[in-house]
């Protein structure tokens, strides 16, 4: 094992403030935003929609399961992945699905399953933590990473309650104390703009990406 | 990696004769100076500059305790921490874990540490295939090259450039389109991702409240870096800590938006250590290098706040100078106004003799940064210490004897008979062959205006 340098760099940022200042930032409560965020969801929606479409995702609201059944599979290509949140608090949805014998569900996948294996659907289906209106993104919390980052097409779906106004919202000990290992925001495809600055989507992760309100 | 800044002299001269480089880098930082213009319309970019501000000063203010508390939340996550002083040490214990796990590939996210440390090329040299994922990272490697803007790597190529060196060495067709190289790249390293065993990022924030590992990207590589791998390793500066998980409603607000001109990059990922038991992927083994390579340095200093920096690139974009000769030729990993204070204060004045003085000092870069750096007054602080610490030249002694003969009416006046003397013979032109390369040395007056004021008296 190689030794590591800890008391040597604590000891050197030491000297380095030894006598200087340390002042405690005072934090400022007030949002950045110039405008306040939307008070209902018909206003937060319609603002989460503009800035989803804006950066080539889509969002829709859906009156029953059955909908939400009907807006993926229009869109959706190939194998999907279901996520078990999804199994579990969409009970029709899924058996919709499990009918058209396309889908397969988390609970046929146990820990240190094939990566390769999650490489084959095209669609994933997820839930969410929560959705921001102010930048369109979804907040993500998965038991596998991999389905929904290596897919082409990503639903999540959301109820209407966790659609937040703004960033504020997010970063807040509410969120800060999640379980587990990794909390991702999504925020439209995957995209890159690295040859001449032109924009290209589906990069690595989802080329489409669709938000679905699901209203109980 | 190898510092060629002391080069810059040399580098420049190259870089700023190629008519292609400067039409590319113009239309992308141009383009990138207009979006970011759009994408501060809704929030208040000052309140945000302002936060950002007093946020990194208390970091730094309290860094050890803010250290010691992220190792905390770090280790309670199952993480495991390791402090390096130098690139060496961190490369070798990079390298030490990738052998434990009898790795043989690597996929790496875009991190300008592992860039300062030249850790890519360590492994590769050592026989472990470490692959760049990043779709601009990926085309410089394939290249050969060093990136030449810090997020936007592949700034300086073409999409022709670009073709045809994925037609050499990948085999594709050569087609120019990006939409087409994009997808390419993507085919080639999914690949990659799938027989990885380790993933190597970097980290843009790292939160001593809970620990988080915090990375911003746009094309999902980090993401997958970071997850599809049984062991990530991180490697990061000391001074990316920031004290709360809720600082991150500021920090997010001005990085996308600073760099790209994104209100948020389309993924950040918020990560803890290894996944837990609940969870059926993700890595096993999460390990966080924290380096110091001269950072610790200038705690204290007058260039402290130069540790504020969050990497977003945008000082670049907006500087005429870095706009014409493009980052290769900084001779440094960290290129532009930001890079021409990092470079020598972290590696050392004597190696980055030239780089302060690549800058107009017309504040754009100021102006811009999201974390409140006065750029352009650091960089004339670093050119008096770099002047001061030399002695003679004939800067030096032009303005010393300014200084003496504008104190004096009559050495004035008996200066500027000398100046005017001189000014019709060649010798002043070369003494000061360095400064009229490119200038036009004024014409002097063969009068003074006392003399031309006395004698219009006089009549």
């Amino acid at each position: 094992m190689i030794e590591d340098d800890r008391e040597k760099i604590l000891a050197s940022i030491r000297r380095g403030l030894r006598g200087t200042e340390r002042p405690s930032a005072g934090r400022s409560a007030k949002s950045p935003l110039l405008t306040e965020p939307d008070a209902d969801f018909a206003s937060r929606f319609a603002h989460f929609k503009a800035e989803l479409s804006a950066l080539g995702g889509e969002a829709a609201t859906a009156g029953s399961e059955t909908d939400l059944a009907d807006i993926v599979t229009a869109k959706k290509t190939g194998a999907i992945f279901v996520y078990d949140d999804i199994r579990t608090g969409y009970g029709t949805f899924t058996s919709l699905l499990t009918e058209s014998r396309e889908a397969r569900f988390g609970l046929e996948f146990g820990r240190g399953y094939d990566k390769r294996e999650a490489a084959s659907f095209e669609s994933a289906v997820t839930g969410c933590v929560a959705c921001i209106a102010e930048t369109g993104s979804a907040v993500i919390k998965t038991d596998m990473r991999l389905p929904a980052a290596l897919a082409t097409s990503l639903f999540v779906v959301a109820e209407e309650r966790q659609l937040l106004g703004s960033l504020d919202e997010l970063f807040t000990d509410r969120f800060g104390n999640f379980e587990g290992s990794n909390l991702l925001l999504i925020t439209g495809p995957s995209r890159t703009a690295d040859i001449e600055k032109e924009l290209v989507t589906g990069v690595h992760g989802p080329k489409e990406v669709t938000v679905v309100f699901v209203q109980r | 990696m190898e510092l060629r800044s002391r080069k810059f002299r040399t580098l420049y001269k190259t870089e700023v004769g190629n008519a292609q480089l400067r039409a590319n880098l113009s239309k992308a930082t141009l383009q990138a100076v207009d979006k970011r213009g759009q994408s501060f319309a809704e929030v208040d970019f000052k309140f945000l500059q302002d936060e950002a501000k007093k946020i990194k000063q208390e970091s730094l203010s309290r860094l050890n305790d803010l250290l010691s508390q992220f190792e905390d939340s770090a280790r309670k996550n199952n993480c495991r921490i390791f402090y390096a002083q130098t690139p060496e040490k961190a490369n070798a214990y990079v390298l030490d874990i990738a052998r434990r796990y009898g790795a043989r590939t690597a996929v790496k996210s875009k991190s300008m540490v592992t860039e300062e440390i030249g850790l890519a090329p360590f492994l590769i040299r050592n026989g472990i295939e470490t692959v760049e994922t990043d779709l601009g990272e990926y085309i410089v490697q394939l290249a050969g090259e060093t990136p030449s803007h810090i997020t936007t790597p592949a700034i300086h190529k073409s999409r022709t450039e670009i073709s045809r060196l994925f037609h050499d060495k990948l085999g594709t067709e050569l087609n120019s389109d990006p939409a087409f190289l994009t997808a390419e790249a993507r085919r080639v390293l999914r690949e990659k991702f799938l027989s990885a065993d380790i993933g190597i990022s970097g980290a843009n924030f790292l939160v001593a409240e809970t620990g988080d590992i915090v990375i911003v990207e746009n094309e999902g590589n980090a993401r997958l870096s970071t997850s599809a791998v049984k062991v990530h390793i991180v490697v990061t500066g000391i001074e990316k800590v920031i004290p709360k998980f809720s600082d991150l409603r500021i920090f997010m607000r001005l990085l996308g938006r600073s760099s790209t001109g994104q209100k948020i990059t389309s993924y950040v990922s918020l990560l803890r250590g290894p996944s837990t038991e609940d969870e059926k992927d993700g890595p096993e083994e999460v390990h966080i290098i924290l380096l110091d390579n001269g950072r610790s340095g200038l705690l204290g200093t007058d260039h402290q706040e130069v540790l504020h920096c969050i990497r977003c690139g945008a000082c670049l974009n907006v500087c005429p100078v870095y706009r014409n000769i493009g980052g290769h030729a900084y001779g440094s990993v960290y290129p532009g106004p930001i890079g021409s204070l990092v470079t020598p204060l972290y590696f050392g004045e004597q190696n980055a003799p030239d780089l302060p003085f690549a800058s107009s000092l017309c504040g754009n870069c100021t102006e811009v940064c999201p974390v409140g750096i006065d750029i352009h007054h650091q960089l004339l602080a670093v050119r008096h210490e770099i002047k001061s610490a030399k002695k003679g030249g004939v800067e030096r002694f032009i303005f010393r004897n300014y200084r003496k003969a504008m104190l004096r009416p009559g050495r004035y006046r008996l200066a500027g008979k000398i100046a005017r003397g001189l000014s019709k013979t060649p010798l002043l032109r070369y003494f000061l062959k360095g400064w009229t390369q490119h200038r036009e040395l004024p014409r002097f007056p063969s009068r003074s205006f006392r003399e031309i004021y006395k004698s219009a008296k006089a009549k």
